[in-house]
This record gives C-alpha cells, sequence and structure tokens, in this order.
C-alpha cells in the first residue's frame, strides 16, 4: 500500500519473539483476529533458534494499546514468548516508494567484528537507504565464515557502480568480497 | 484507438484462461490497437495482454525495446495472436512486478530463451526465438493468457537465503 492510512484506524508496530515450535504465527494470529485487529503488513522469520514476527497492526479507533498487551498476555505468557507493543503516530504509517535504483550487496568472507557496522556505516553516509538486511554465520567452527545481503534503495541519481565504488575499499580493510548488482524490479 | 483501464486483481478475468482468437476480424485489430496504446500509455510498460483490459482472447503485445534491460536485443513491436512457446531453455532470476497487481514485487525465474509461434494481425504465421528481457516480458504476457500471475510464480521469500542446514 502505496496511501496514507486512513484517520478513522488506530496503529500498533507489535514484535514477537519466542523459542521456535509450530503455532506462534496460529496464536498471535488468533490474539489479533479476536481482538478485531488487521495485519497491514508483517515479516517473520526464523533466527537461531528463535522466531521473530514484527507487525504493523490496525483498528478501528478507538482502541487502545492495553487491549493489546492484555489479549497477548492472556494467549502467550507461559508460552515463552514476548510481544513488544508500540503506538504508531499517523505521520509514521505512510509508506514512500523509494525513487533511486534498488540494489542488492552480497558480503561475505572470514567472521570478523565490525562487517556490518563498516558496510552500512559507509552506506548511510550516502544517503543509501537499507530496505532489507540479513546475516548470517555459517562454515565451520575453525573457520567461521560471515555473510551479509541486504537490500538498499540508491538516492536518486547514484547508479549501481558508484554504490559498489562506495564499498571498494572495504573489500581490503575487512578482506571480504563484496558484489552489487541492480534488483529494480521490472514493470511488465 | 483507446487507452484502456489497466484491469486489476481480484478481477477475475486475470485468472480466466483466455480464449484462442478463430478469426483476426476487425475486432481483433481494434482490440491490439487499444492493447498498443494502453501499453505506450503505462509508465515503462513493455507489454499487455488482452486479459489486462479486460478481453479474455489469446492476444498480447510487447515491446522491450525502449527499456534498459531490452534496447539492444529484442524484434521491436510484436503483436501476437494465438502465441504459444513451442522451446524454452536456460534459467534466470528477474524481480517482477505487473501493472495488474500494484504495489507488489517478487522474484521470478524464467527460462533465457524461448521459441515462439504466433499468428501476425495480417493473419500469417510467425515463429521467433527471444531472449534476455524480451523471453522474460514474453513468458509474462503470455502467463496473462493463462491465467497465471507473476504471484503464481515466486520462487523464493527474498529473506529465504541461507536459511536452509541441507537442499534437496
Amino acid at each position: 500500500m502505496n496511501d496514507c492510512r486512513k484517520d478513522n484506524l488506530a496503529h500498533f508496530a507489535v514484535t514477537i519473539i519466542g523459542k521456535d515450535r509450530p503455532g506462534i504465527v496460529a496464536d498471535t494470529a488468533e490474539v489479533l483476529f479476536k481482538l478485531g485487529c488487521n495485519i497491514e503488513d508483517s515479516s517473520c522469520t526464523m533466527l537461531g533458534g528463535e522466531f521473530a514476527m514484527i507487525l504493523i497492526v490496525s483498528h478501528d479507533k478507538p482502541f487502545s494499546k492495553k487491549k493489546l498487551e492484555a489479549g497477548f498476555a492472556e494467549k502467550n505468557m507461559g508460552n515463552g514468548l514476548s510481544a513488544f507493543i508500540r503506538t504508531l503516530k499517523d505521520d509514521e504509517v505512510c509508506y514512500r516508494e523509494p525513487e533511486g535504483e534498488l540494489c542488492l550487496v552480497s558480503v561475505y568472507g572470514c567472521d570478523k567484528p565490525g562487517i556490518v557496522y563498516r558496510i552500512t556505516r559507509e552506506l548511510a553516509e550516502r544517503q543509501v537507504n537499507i530496505t532489507d538486511l540479513n546475516t548470517k554465520l555459517i562454515g565451520s567452527p575453525n573457520e567461521p565464515v560471515y555473510v551479509l545481503m541486504l537490500e538498499a534503495a540508491l538516492p536518486n541519481g547514484m547508479s549501481v557502480d558508484e554504490a559498489a565504488g562506495l564499498l571498494e575499499n572495504l573489500k581490503k580493510e575487512l578482506s571480504v568480497e563484496i558484489s552489487v548488482r541492480l534488483i529494480t524490479p521490472v514493470s511488465l | 484507438m483507446a487507452v484502456k483501464p489497466i484491469v486489476i486483481y481480484p478481477n477475475p478475468v486475470l485468472k480466466t484462461p483466455a480464449q484462442p482468437v478463430e478469426r483476426v476480424d476487425a475486432a481483433v485489430i481494434q482490440l491490439i490497437d487499444d492493447l498498443v496504446d494502453t501499453m505506450h500509455a503505462g509508465p515503462g510498460s513493455v507489454g499487455v495482454a488482452a486479459p489486462q483490459i479486460g478481453a479474455g482472447l489469446r492476444v498480447c503485445v510487447i515491446d522491450v525495446s525502449n527499456n534498459r534491460h531490452g534496447k539492444d536485443n529484442n524484434h521491436g513491436l510484436l503483436l501476437m495472436v494465438n502465441p504459444s512457446i513451442v522451446a524454452r531453455s536456460g534459467n534466470s532470476v528477474m524481480r517482477e512486478g505487473c501493472m495488474s497487481v500494484p504495489d507488489y514485487t517478487g522474484d521470478v525465474e524464467r527460462a533465457t530463451e524461448v521459441t515462439l509461434r504466433y499468428t501476425t494481425p495480417d493473419g500469417s504465421p510467425r515463429e521467433i526465438a527471444a531472449s534476455g528481457f524480451e523471453a522474460v516480458a514474453i513468458q509474462h504476457e503470455l502467463d496473462h493468457l493463462d491465467g497465471m500471475l507473476f504471484l503464481d510464480r515466486i520462487t523464493s521469500l527474498k529473506t529465504g537465503l541461507f536459511r536452509r542446514k541441507s537442499f534437496k
């Protein structure tokens, strides 16, 4: 959805995390459904042995964060799930489509401190906006390998080659492989 | 000649296989003209299939020659009646979006080369071999004629990388 949300809706950011098991999504969705909430947007994934859910939910006004908290407390406590809820202001629920190119950055190499920090700081300083990021430690215990994949919207006018150039020096400094490629969607 | 509104999902015409054209008559020529006008009116559009303007016939138009991915490898404006892919090879992934499914994009795997047979607007058969982005566009538009959307073909959640301990 590109539009700003309707004035008559209250919006909340909900984060659920807990030891992975079948049923976490169903339990969460059940709480929301019974309260009459809509899931507007969500991203959920396994992280280590945890399952993490981040959702933007809405409900007709008036509706309070307390009702959500009570709903989750009733359902989830004792199941090892934590729920964090934040009320969103109206200006937080508008989504703006990135205008520049979208690129995917792959970074991988021997594990060491600072890979995520150095890469993302370099991008941030040039106003490159990360839209998605995940990292994973792979390889053997003797030779751990760190993999970072991120998607980012480049500022208007910046090419993928320029974005790759920003990270060029970090290849040596961090001894990692870095590749940047265009993934701007094609409109068909 | 007219620019038609693009039909948006959940309009059922998008999920209904289109009917073959039995004879290229004036109505079909008109449909082709409308498809071309509609394609040229859509910002950056490289193809439109008849169901996308509400017509359940196996007709589509494609032109990737103005697109950065297709400008060096294309057949120009393709006007296709009853197209079918008779051979395909290779595969590659592109992130696709569709005018009929606004605000959503996803990675779709497609053949890199296709051989296509179709009837031209003057009624004669034609066979072409397309590759690269033009081949992707052809597969996307032909899917529309079969009631398929790119949503039916998304191969991976982007966060799915490196999550599996075993690959089968």
